[in-house]
């Protein structure tokens, strides 16, 4: 097993207008391949700043953040946005581009991968048979179910083999029976693909479904416990 | 992003708001099509005119005229170009029918004999008498300008145009022979003759010099009918002439003082009519201006220049304004994707890449603009020229512009309007770039 995620006395502050808020206050977290990590917090508890910087969007102030073993605040902006086409990223809000058809959703992220036309379009229709959307390809997202858009965001976040998905409140939006085909969805990546998750979410029985829940309060880690299934 | 993908995504991006992005390049359509039909329009009219001059004044000629402005009086010296009042003006760019220039100073048909002594350059010269009359046929008082000139010199110098349609041009006319212009037999330019050859005409000139005023008149015979010359008639033989011999107009009109004098040199090398033409000037103390079609070519040339320049300048603005329009579009559809940046950033999309993304959509515009511009302007262009073509502005069938399309103005408006398009696109397209995915993503 190797090191994809590591955090070392990780800190962040931002300037709320003139006040400062230490939305980070020494975070430490390592998480390894194969992995299914939940990050559990109220909101204000500094979750979605771990969340940019798990997904290299962001910079710490102080502290080290080591994904798939570099070190991003050394890292140009050029150099992040190539690191970020190593995290599969699916947001809260499924932010697919609405004009583009699920196929072409998934493209998206390889052909800014610099992935060629023939070998993306093989590879995203395979994508969307995996996540069960075979019969949905060419539907735009305004035509798709929010489940079926969060899987379509899945698909666009899987296709350039990542070092892990990175999903932000991925049942957010969602009604329970779909957000329980997501989640059961996510959890076949995890142990049939192997493929590490990191998951950010407030919804503590979701969290549940992790292998590990890492529970944040008020800027620092206060739980990092295996769960019981 | 590979560069295909890239254009892929801005083409996509434009698609999406079809009205928009039309409203956005028929801003530089209308630009580019200005620009292209006027400077067609102009370039075609001074190839018109050049061509027109070429014809009536070849560059191995002087023309000789009372006065001592040089050059002015090509321009200022009583009607213009083209002008058709008082039945045009043929013989020489447009100098009054009634020669004499505030100077004082005549010329007179015999200076020809001094002229032809100033130097072994010079062929030959002869005059032109002008005067404002008319023909008189049984039932038809038509206005033309009467020209009285040696026939034989006249038909060797316009060689080209002096040429009879029907009937023949006597070398060695008698007194009442006379030559017509085409459109003196046929003043509605539709076939409808008003005599033939060898027919009789009452040719009418008003003297204004007596009182009371009189018409004076006589009976001519006409010899022959010249082929349609067309242009604007300068410097040479004209549609709208009454060529009568030298000798019978210095009876006619009661005078020896000719309008111009006409010079034909052996060369046309600068050199020559430089030294021909300060001859002639030092000859009469610099009373009399030397005209040479090399000099009226090259200031008919910066006159377009100018002409060009400003109406050029003109059209160029309302690329301007289309430029704007790009930019204040451009600045709605940054706000409006703004989460759409964050999320390609998000994606691994370099800050580069959004910037080409804009900046591709820019292009397209600019390029779809300006092709469809030129195609405007240039449709434009001959509608107009058809118009002024058609006599609607009382040119007759005389006044043919063909519109000119030169590769540099095609390549410069196509430049041109991607360069504004680009330029402007700059600004919000930089903006794009710059963006921090974080803030982006959160931006509802």
């Amino acid at each position: 097993m190797t090191t994809i995620v590591e955090a070392i006395d990780l800190k962040k502050t931002y300037m709320l207008g003139k006040v400062p808020v230490e939305a980070l206050q020494g975070v430490n977290l390592k998480v390894e391949t194969g992995d299914f990590v939940s990050i559990l917090g109220p909101s204000g508890s500094g979750k979605s700043t771990m969340l940019n910087m798990i997904g290299a969007l962001d910079k710490p102030t102080a502290g080290t953040m080591l994904i798939d073993g570099v070190d991003i605040s050394k890292l140009t902006d050029n150099q992040l946005a190539d690191l970020r086409k190593r995290i599969g990223f699916v947001f809260q809000f499924f932010n697919l581009i609405p004009r583009l058809t699920a196929k072409d959703n998934v493209e998206l992220s390889m052909a800014i991968a610099d992935m060629g036309k023939a070998e993306r379009k093989k590879k995203a229709i395979e994508l969307l048979e995996t996540v069960g959307l075979k019969d949905r390809i060419n539907h735009k997202p305004a035509e798709l179910s929010g489940g079926q858009q969060q899987r379509v965001a899945i698909a666009r976040a899987l296709a350039n083999s990542p070092k892990f998905l990175l999903l932000d409140e991925p049942t957010g939006n969602i009604d329970s029976k779909t957000a329980s085909e997501v989640v059961a969805l996510i959890n076949k990546l995890n142990t049939e693909q192997n493929v590490s998750i990191i998951m950010v979410t407030h919804d503590q029985y979701l969290a549940r479904e992790a292998k590990r829940t890492v529970q944040m309060f008020d800027g620092q880690i206060i739980s990092d416990v295996v769960n019981q299934k | 992003m590979k560069t295909i993908d890239i254009f892929g995504y801005s083409f996509s991006a434009i698609r999406l708001r079809k009205l928009r992005a039309a409203l956005t390049t028929l801003g530089v359509i209308i630009g580019i099509a200005a620009i292209v039909a006027l400077l067609s329009i102009t370039q075609g009219l001074q190839a018109t005119i050049t061509n027109s001059l070429q014809q009536g004044l070849a560059t191995n000629t002087l023309i000789v005229t009372p006065g001592a402005s040089a050059l002015g009086s090509a321009t200022s010296g009583g009607g213009s170009f083209g002008a058709r009042d008082g039945g045009g003006n043929g013989g020489s760019f447009g100098l009054g029918g009634s020669s004499s220039s505030g100077s004082g100073f005549n010329l007179y048909v015999n200076y020809t004999d001094q002229i032809d002594s100033l130097s072994p350059d010079i062929v030959s010269s002869f005059a032109v008498i002008q005067r404002p009359g008319f023909v008189e046929t049984n039932n038809f008082n038509n206005t033309v300008t009467i020209y009285g000139v040696d026939f034989s010199k006249y038909s060797q110098q316009y060689s080209k145009t002096f040429i009879a349609a029907s009937g023949t041009i006597p070398l060695s006319p008698s007194d009442n022979q006379i030559v017509v212009g085409s459109r003196v037999n046929d003043p509605g330019q539709n076939g409808t003759l008003l005599f033939s050859s060898n027919d009789s005409v009452g040719i009418i000139w008003t003297n204004a010099t007596t009182i009371p005023i009189i018409n004076e008149t006589y009976k001519a015979q006409v010899s022959g009918v010249l082929a349609k010359v067309g242009g604007f008639g300068i410097g040479g033989p004209s549609d709208d002439g009454v060529y009568i011999p030298i000798t019978q107009a210095e009876s006619f009109f009661g005078t020896t003082q000719c309008d111009t004098i006409i010079v034909q040199l052996k060369s046309s090398d600068n050199a020559t009519i430089t030294n021909v033409s300060k001859a002639i000037t030092d000859h009469f103390d610099g009373q009399v201006s030397v005209i040479s079609s090399t000099a009226v070519l090259s200031l008919l040339s910066s006159i377009f220049s100018t002409v060009q320049l400003f109406l050029g300048g003109i059209a160029a603005i309302s690329l301007l304004v289309a430029g704007i329009g790009i930019m204040n579009i451009m600045i709605v559809s940054l706000i409006e994707r703004t989460r759409e940046i964050g999320i390609l950033k998000a994606l691994g999309m370099k800050s580069r890449t959004v910037l080409t993304i804009f900046l591709g959509e820019s292009v397209i515009i600019g390029l779809i603009g300006a092709v469809a511009g030129i195609v405007l302007g240039w449709i434009l262009a001959n509608v107009t020229a058809r118009v002024l073509g058609s006599g609607v502005f009382g040119g007759g069938g005389g006044f043919k512009i063909t519109p000119l399309l030169t590769p540099e103005v095609l390549i410069g408006a196509l430049a041109f309007g991607v360069g504004i398009s680009v330029i402007f696109a700059l600004y919000p397209a930089w903006r794009a770039s710059k963006l921090k995915p974080v803030e982006a993503l959160r931006y509802e």
